[in-house]
């Protein structure tokens, strides 16, 4: 019988990494040293936010017309963007919480980045409603607040649900990334020198933490619960933002596998991302001991399978509007394939369809500039996924005298490439200043430093 | 988090044979199918329903716990090591699901299909012809269960013959049975190491091909067999929603049997312990909450959008003669299963999972029936009758038959396990340890 306990257990560690002191210098080191690469990187993400500001800035003084909107696509662009963000985020819960709960310990190595794309993400998606709405000062007209004229938002209306949807997952996802900082900021607290900001700025985010084994207990039950907790938002979020979609009757918009699919979507994207941004961290920081190849396969898994997912409710979709015997549905699906937006139906198809099909390959899961090349192409397809279903239901709504076609405005394409770079720059920053590989779980996997027995010593 | 520990030696044990059991199953069989016979002839309509319903219920259920151990397998787990094949055992029922379709294939027709007959009146179902027709219908089963089938039992015999070896002959207890199959299955025996890395290798490669195959497969039955009988209704949902709900039935099972045979031997107790309860508990949990999610996602996108020729699966569904059923179906799929399994406690605690299992179960059984039944239904005709769970009694006769003959053939414990490969950077607990912390030590 060959189970593990025919091999020494504890002989599996990875052999480059040594000791728990090791596990704190590599990572804490990164946040010591930016390197040439890391401010060429922030350089890049501030021009990119300088595009956003400029972009959005000659929406607000100009008005909404400056973008391609207009009867009948009302959504485009943006809330292309917005879909796409949003997706970007469930990778990170997904990671950290499915994943623990069903003790896939790969995790560990990856939980912390992924997680804080999470946060930063949903940063970012937070913006485009802000952005969509056209007269940003009345953002807060969003929520819900006791006020004179009894005025309240349409409580029916799945926007609403969005609101909350979104703030709820940015609020627990926030709340899970920083839980499970606080042992690491606090290493990294001891390593900082005494009384300069970062020192300051770790000591109040450790929260006094001292790895007491009190601490420690609390600590496990707090991350199981909200792991527990976060999952069904995996699922939530973006079935909210599905709902967007599918309470209108809109062709194309109103079917019911539209949450599911969403979900599968946008992990699916979630872990595309994922992986294109710690290739990078891995090759700049020199994590290559961290963040093995193994990772990458895992990784590469599950893209895989959420890949497949989406693919049988891209082919379940065109079946069932050719089943329904319906002339609007069929119509909408054959104008998605062979219409206006061919072209982007069939990006979407190739890249998230046809592409993910070398996943089956061990070689290609292996090979890290393969994945880097896939999963950018998973991202640009996703992207496109949201714009396919947007922009081709809407232009070619109803009747045919309303039909129109949609293009972004440079104003839109400034603001769309101008939150990539909101988005990296706190992605920077987090690597900058927070420990983005989690040490102390990389530790829990560590043989502990037990004095070496007498014959090891002989040896 | 602690480490799943599997013993190096697991004993070969067979459910035994000396038992009145098998020929009560047998007895319920007959029964049940006498029950279907005498109802053929006097409401046929009624008859094929609750045969159908039963059919799409226990095919899907077995099927759904079959791949429970192809997921496993997948994801290379552990911790199922001691119910792996438990899960595997339902598969002896596929071949009796499907010589039972074929009375379905032939019997079936305007009753059951109502678009064979608003082909030519209504103009939507009209468009449907080139999908909607009996021989595309009949062939795509026929291919499909096959296809399905057969790899689930290829699977299956893959993750047998490890421990059909010639040197388990002893294990056997001198039964004619056993040794028969065990040399069926170890024709050209190269040896236990040889074979378990052969088997491992294969098992690798088929199960996610079954994953596939199986979507497919169970998205074109639900397809044909339950959603066409509204053939002016369609949800895109509706296929992923039963075959998922399949794979959760094949999770209760699992865990029901896991339950009912820690009481026939004391070493089932001890190797189906806590640690195998728990994770059954938990996946039970999960995926009745994600049955419910499937619904709630299609019942919120039909409702909103109030348009009648969708509304209308609905309503049928919920009015006064339909509605207390289908309360009772959400109850037992999702609020039971929600209220009961809710904490770490109630999932390890066995009477209590077994008991929730079978409610479960109960609640897909009728889930199943609501598929089909209400939209075939005349209205003032009594709605869920005797007959329904009699004809249900002597499937499940020929259900359990099976599965009771499968655990008393072949050894109840998977004996080989499969290669545990090293984590991505991890080191393990020596077994010591992994004991004092693991599943048995709590």
């Amino acid at each position: 019988m060959a189970t593990a306990t025919d091999k020494p257990r504890g002989a599996q560690t990875h052999p480059d990494i040594r000791s728990y002191g090791e596990v704190n210098e590599d990572i804490i080191r990164m946040l010591d040293r930016p390197g040439k690469w890391w401010w060429i990187l922030l350089g890049m993400s501030i021009a990119g936010i300088g595009l956003l500001a400029f972009s959005w800035g000659n929406q607000i003084i100009n008005g909404i017309g400056v973008s391609g909107l207009n009867t009948p696509v009302g959504w485009g662009a943006y809330i292309t963007t917005f879909v796409f963000w949003v997706g970007i985020a469930h990778s990170g819960t997904l990671i950290s919480a499915v994943l623990f709960l069903f003790r896939a310990r790969w995790r560990q190595s990856i939980y912390r980045a992924a997680e804080a794309m999470t946060v930063f993400a949903v940063m970012t998606a937070g913006l485009y409603p802000l952005i969509h709405l056209g007269r940003v000062w009345h953002a807060y007209w969003l929520f819900p607040y006791p006020n004179q004229r009894l005025l309240w938002p349409n409580f029916a209306s799945p926007l609403v649900w969005d609101v909350f949807a979104v703030t709820t997952y940015f609020t627990v996802s926030s709340l899970f990334f920083l839980l499970g900082l606080i042992p690491d900021i606090a290493a990294a607290r001891d390593q900082a020198k005494q009384g300069t900001l970062r020192h300051r700025l770790y000591k109040s985010i450790s929260f006094g933490w001292r790895g007491t084994d009190r601490q420690w207990h609390h600590f496990g039950k707090a991350y199981l619960y909200l792991a527990a907790l976060a999952t069904p938002l995996v699922l939530s979020v973006h079935s909210v933002v599905s709902w967007d979609f599918a309470m209108s009757i809109v062709p194309g918009w109103t079917t019911t596998i539209f949450a599911p699919y969403f979900v599968a979507g946008a992990i699916f994207s979630g872990i595309a991302m994922v992986i294109t941004i710690l290739v990078p961290i891995r090759k700049i920081f020199g994590l290559e001991k961290y963040l093995t190849t193994k990772h990458f396969d895992a990784m590469a898994k599950l893209c895989l399978v959420t890949g497949l997912v989406v693919f049988y409710a891209y082919l379940t979709e065109f079946f069932m509007a050719w089943y329904s015997g319906k002339p609007s549905e069929r119509a909408v699906f054959w104008n998605r394939a062979f219409g206006h937006y061919w072209w982007a139906t069939w990006i979407m198809l190739t890249c998230n369809g046809i592409i993910p099909i070398m996943l089956w390959f061990k070689r290609v899961r292996y090979s890290i500039p393969a994945l880097f090349v896939i999963t950018l192409f998973i991202n640009i397809g996703m992207w496109f996924e949201r714009y396919v279903i947007i922009v081709t239901s809407l232009s070619h709504e109803y009747i045919p005298f309303a039909w129109n076609v949609y293009r972004p405005s440079a104003t839109e394409m400034g603001i769309v490439i101008g939150t990539f770079g909101w988005f990296f720059f706190w992605m920077l920053l987090f690597i900058r200043l927070l420990p983005p590989v989690a040490i102390a779980e990389i530790k829990e996997v560590l043989p502990p430093p037990f004095r070496p027995k007498k014959k090891e010593v002989a040896r | 988090m602690h480490d799943i520990h599997i013993p190096k030696d697991i004993q070969a044990r067979y459910l035994t044979r000396k038992s009145p059991l098998g020929m009560a199953f047998l007895g319920l069989a007959v029964l049940g199918f006498g029950a279907f016979a005498f109802l053929l002839t006097s409401d046929p309509n009624r008859a094929w329903e609750a045969y159908a319903s039963n059919w799409l219920f226990w095919t899907s259920i077995a099927q759904g716990a079959v791949m429970l151990a192809v997921v496993t397998v997948i994801v290379k787990a552990k911790w199922n090591w001691s119910v792996r094949r438990i899960s595997l055992a339902f598969g002896a029922f596929l071949p009796i699901a499907f010589l039972l379709v074929i009375p379905m294939l032939l019997g079936l027709r305007e009753d059951y299909f109502p678009w064979l007959g608003d082909m030519a009146t209504d103009t939507t179902v009209a468009k449907k012809l080139a999908y909607l027709n009996l021989p595309f219908l009949i062939s795509r089963t026929v291919v499909g269960l096959l296809v399905l089938f057969t790899m689930s039992l290829i699977f299956m015999y893959f993750a047998l013959r490890p421990d059909m070896g010639p040197d388990r002959a002893g294990d056997e207890e001198g039964d004619g049975g056993r040794a028969r199959w065990r040399e069926r299955l170890s024709g050209g025996w190269a040896g236990q190491e040889k074979e378990e890395a052969r088997s491992w290798a294969r098992l690798k490669v088929l199960a996610p091909a079954m994953a596939l195959v199986y979507a497919v497969v169970m998205s074109i039955v639900a397809t044909d067999w339950a959603m066409s009988v509204a053939p002016g209704w369609y949800s895109m949902l509706f296929p992923a929603w039963f075959f998922m709900g399949g794979f959760w039935g094949g999770i209760l099972l699992t865990a029901l049997v896991a339950v009912l045979l820690k009481r026939a031997h004391p070493a089932f107790d001890e190797d189906m312990g806590p640690q195998q309860l728990h994770d059954l508990g938990k996946l039970s949990f999960a995926f009745s909450i994600f049955w419910a999610y499937l619904v709630f996602s299609q019942y919120i996108v039909i409702w909103y959008g109030q348009q009648p020729w969708e509304q209308s699966w609905v309503i049928a569904r919920s009015g006064s003669e339909w509605g207390g059923l289908s309360l009772a179906m959400i109850t037992l799929c999702f609020f039971v299963p929600f209220v009961g399994l809710l904490g770490r406690k109630p999932k390890m605690i066995p009477a209590w999972l077994g008991t929730i299992a079978v409610l479960g179960l109960a609640g897909l059984w009728l889930e199943r029936f609501i598929l089909i039944a209400p939209s075939l239904h005349e209205s003032g005709t009594p709605t869920l009758t005797l007959w329904e769970p009699l004809i249900a009694l002597g499937f499940f006769g020929l259900f359990a038959f099976t599965v009771r003959w499968f655990l008393t053939t072949f050894p109840v414990i998977q004996k080989w396990q499969h290669p545990q490969e090293p984590e991505s950077i991890e080191a393990e607990l020596p077994p010591e340890e992994a004991r004092l912390v693991g599943s048995r030590g709590r």
